[in-house]
């Protein structure tokens, strides 16, 4: 597999997470969900953070976003130390190199699927012919270009995870960070999700997903095993599965 | 993002909006329109007793014998309407009196012009067989109609020459009797024949004629003797001032320095007066406007918090795909100032709407001569919206503030 390693020779660390704590305040008791991580990420890869529930995978995926900030550690983002940055200049990096796909799709309700798409467009102030060339070109690359007028409660839960994919590639971002992006979804549609992933990764982008279902982790080319806030594991999936369904 | 794209989505989250936020509307636009209607409805006043005063009346002051009673609008305007208040003299010798002596006082007097003396009472009347009883004033008709300038519906005013005639006021004219009265027919006046020269444009039952043939008919009065003088003041910019000397002279004069036993009115104070009432009274109703519009605001904060509230999630998704602060901050406010300009725009035109109505939901009937109608200006509808919208962004400060401060990771788990 050519594209494998290509990436794991050639690439450097994307994103850097060293010694990162991260420790919520409940009261008076600190709930530590984040305990010492260090992960190098590399540019190119497709990693699946996995781990039981409440081993802190949601947790290590905010702080992978540049979502939230740690409570000590340091976060590099192609080579920033996010902590030196100023609010509106990490959301602009944020917006420009990650693109997010979550669990409950969090599309917004009153925008049509291609006005969501648009979305990271308008926030980067890219010019409008532009913006809808790319918005519409990536809803037809997900299977949506029927689609693209109807309102996220007009579509079903994989036509929205769908719009929620196009919204986090329309901007091109080299970065896409999943959470339970099977989540919400049937076997056969998450299996289409899964390909669409994997498809980007082919095509060089860096992938992140954060699952708990052992079997989807095998589309994976590294995992990342979470126990207790700790990187357990962290190795290459030798046994990596490819997706089959077309979309 | 650009701005016109954070108006776009603030737009459409007025739109999308819940019904509350259109409550929060109507309360808006109940304080807009009421702070219109009742902006011009003052407006409206100001301008009827402005205009009532226009033109005649504000130089002319009024003496009259007796210490000051109230101001003494009655003859204030030169005479119009007299007659009802009846004769301030009467025989008895300690009744103070106006004189030729105090003529020639005013006469001396820097600011005066012309001097009208009158004398007025109550007369019988007979006109085709019907009688009955008018206030009938005696003025000096070299200067009466020069200085009082009446409006008259036909006719002439009275003339230096003329004897034995009379301008009558609007209503004995047309109603009074069961024939109207008409030019150059003959009334009797307390016994003696009178032709009518000139109607005037009001709705009296005056008469006026030249005071020489005023003293026969008012027999309680002396010759030479006046119930009041009238004077014109030379510069209408000075009336208080004339009013001042008139005042000083005439207490040498009398020997009354202490204690004046006569009365100078001045219709510009009176005129004042006027306004300043119906300035505090539009200011006390402007008030009422105004807490209707806090109410308002009030509201557009409350729909605001709770807008960010249900928005919280967006809030979060907009800022993982990369808004910044100052992108929600914008949407927010944006969308508080549009809340408040829409229910600013549709209060206006409320406002104009209620302006219409009001003076008759009032009933004000007319002020003076002319209806009071309600003035809109365009400054006070901009004045209006502009404040709204003010009132918007200021109620939403706080909100968008929240809004644009969340965590993203906190907003995102939002539910
Ligand atoms: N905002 C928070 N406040 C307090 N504690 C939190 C918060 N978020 C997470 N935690 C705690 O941190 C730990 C890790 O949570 P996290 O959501 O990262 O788990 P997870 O691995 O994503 O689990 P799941 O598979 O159920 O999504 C848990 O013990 C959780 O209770
Ligand atoms: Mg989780």
């Amino acid at each position: 597999m050519a594209a494998v390693t290509k990436a794991r020779k050639d690439a450097s660390a994307i994103i850097r997470l060293k010694d990162v704590w991260k420790i919520y305040r409940m009261g008076e008791v600190d709930v530590p969900a984040l305990r010492g991580v260090s992960v190098d990420i590399v540019s190119g890869d497709f990693v699946a953070i996995i781990g039981a529930s409440g081993s802190g995978k949601s947790t290590m995926m905010n702080q992978v976003g540049c979502l939230d900030t740690p409570t000590t550690g340091t976060i590099t983002l192609k080579g920033h130390d996010i902590a030196g940055l100023s609010e509106s200049e990490l959301a602009g990096l944020r917006g420009r190199t990650i693109g997010f796909i979550f669990q409950q799709y969090n599309l917004i309700p009153s925008l049509s699927a291609l006005q969501n798409v648009l979305l990271p467009l308008e926030i980067q102030e890219m010019p409008d012919s532009e913006a809808h060339r790319r918005a519409e070109a990536t809803l037809a690359t997900v299977g949506l270009a029927d689609k693209m007028h109807n309102l996220p409660s007009q579509l079903s839960g994989g036509q929205q995870q769908r719009v929620s994919i196009a919204r986090s590639l329309v901007g091109d971002p080299e970065i896409i960070l999943a959470d339970e992006p099977t989540g919400a979804l049937d076997s056969v549609t998450g299996h289409e999700v899964i390909a669409i992933l994997q498809r980007l990764w082919s095509r060089g982008k860096t992938i992140i997903m954060v699952t708990h279902d052992m079997h989807l982790a095998q589309y994976a080319h590294t995992h990342v095993e979470l126990k207790d806030g700790k990187v357990i594991r962290m190795e290459e999936n030798r046994k990596m599965l490819k997706a089959e369904a077309g979309a | 993002m650009k701005l016109h794209k954070s108006f776009k989505h603030a737009l459409g989250m007025v739109l999308h909006s819940r019904l509350r936020s259109w409550l929060t509307i109507v309360g808006i636009v109940i304080g807009v329109a009421s702070v219109i209607a009742i902006i011009a409805l003052g407006d409206g006043l100001q301008a009827a007793v402005a205009s009532q005063f226009s033109g005649r009346g504000v130089d002319l002051l009024t003496i009259s014998a007796g210490a000051a009673r109230g101001g003494g609008f009655g003859g204030g305007g030169g005479g119009f309407g007299g007659g009802g208040g009846g004769a301030a003299a009467n025989s008895n010798n300690k009744t103070p009196e106006l004189t030729r002596a105090d003529i020639q006082t005013l006469k001396g007097v820097n600011l005066v012009g012309d001097i009208d003396t009158q004398i007025s009472g109550q007369v019988a009347i007979y006109y085709l067989g019907q009688n009955g009883k008018v206030g009938v004033t005696g003025v000096d008709q070299d200067v009466w109609a020069k200085m009082t300038n009446p409006t008259l519906q036909a006719g002439r005013p009275l003339g230096p020459s003329d004897t034995n005639v009379v301008v009558i006021g609007g209503r004995l004219a047309s109603t009074y009797f069961k024939s109207p009265v008409g030019i150059n027919k003959g009334i009797v006046l307390g016994g003696r024949a009178f032709r009518v020269v000139g109607v005037l444009n009001d709705s009296s039952t005056s008469v006026y004629m030249p005071i020489d043939s005023a003293y026969p008919l008012l027999l309680d009065h002396d010759p030479d003797v006046y119930d009041r003088i009238v004077v014109q003041v030379r510069d209408v910019t000075m009336v208080s001032n004339a009013s001042a000397a008139i005042t000083q002279a005439l207490s040498l004069r009398r020997h009354v320095i202490t204690r004046p036993d006569f009365s100078v009115s001045d219709p510009s104070a009176f005129l004042q007066t006027r306004q300043q009432t119906v300035s505090s009274l539009t200011t006390f109703l402007t008030m009422i406007a105004a807490v209707a519009l806090l109410v308002g605001a009030v509201g557009i904060a409350n729909t605001m918090f709770t807008s960010v509230l249900e928005r919280t999630k967006q809030i979060g998704i907009m800022k993982a795909i990369g808004a910044t602060r100052s992108d929600i901050l914008t949407i927010f406010l944006l969308n508080a100032a549009l809340i408040g300009l829409i229910g600013g725009i549709i209060g206006a035109v409320f406002g104009v709407i209620l302006a219409q109505l009001m003076p008759q939901l009032l009933s004000l009937g007319p002020v003076g001569g002319s209806n009071a109608v309600a003035i809109v200006k365009i400054t006070t509808i901009l004045f209006a919206i502009g404040i709204s919208v003010l009132i918007g962004v200021v109620a939403g400060i706080i909100p968008a503030w929240n809004a644009s401060k969340l965590r993203p990771v906190d907003a995102l788990r939002y539910e």
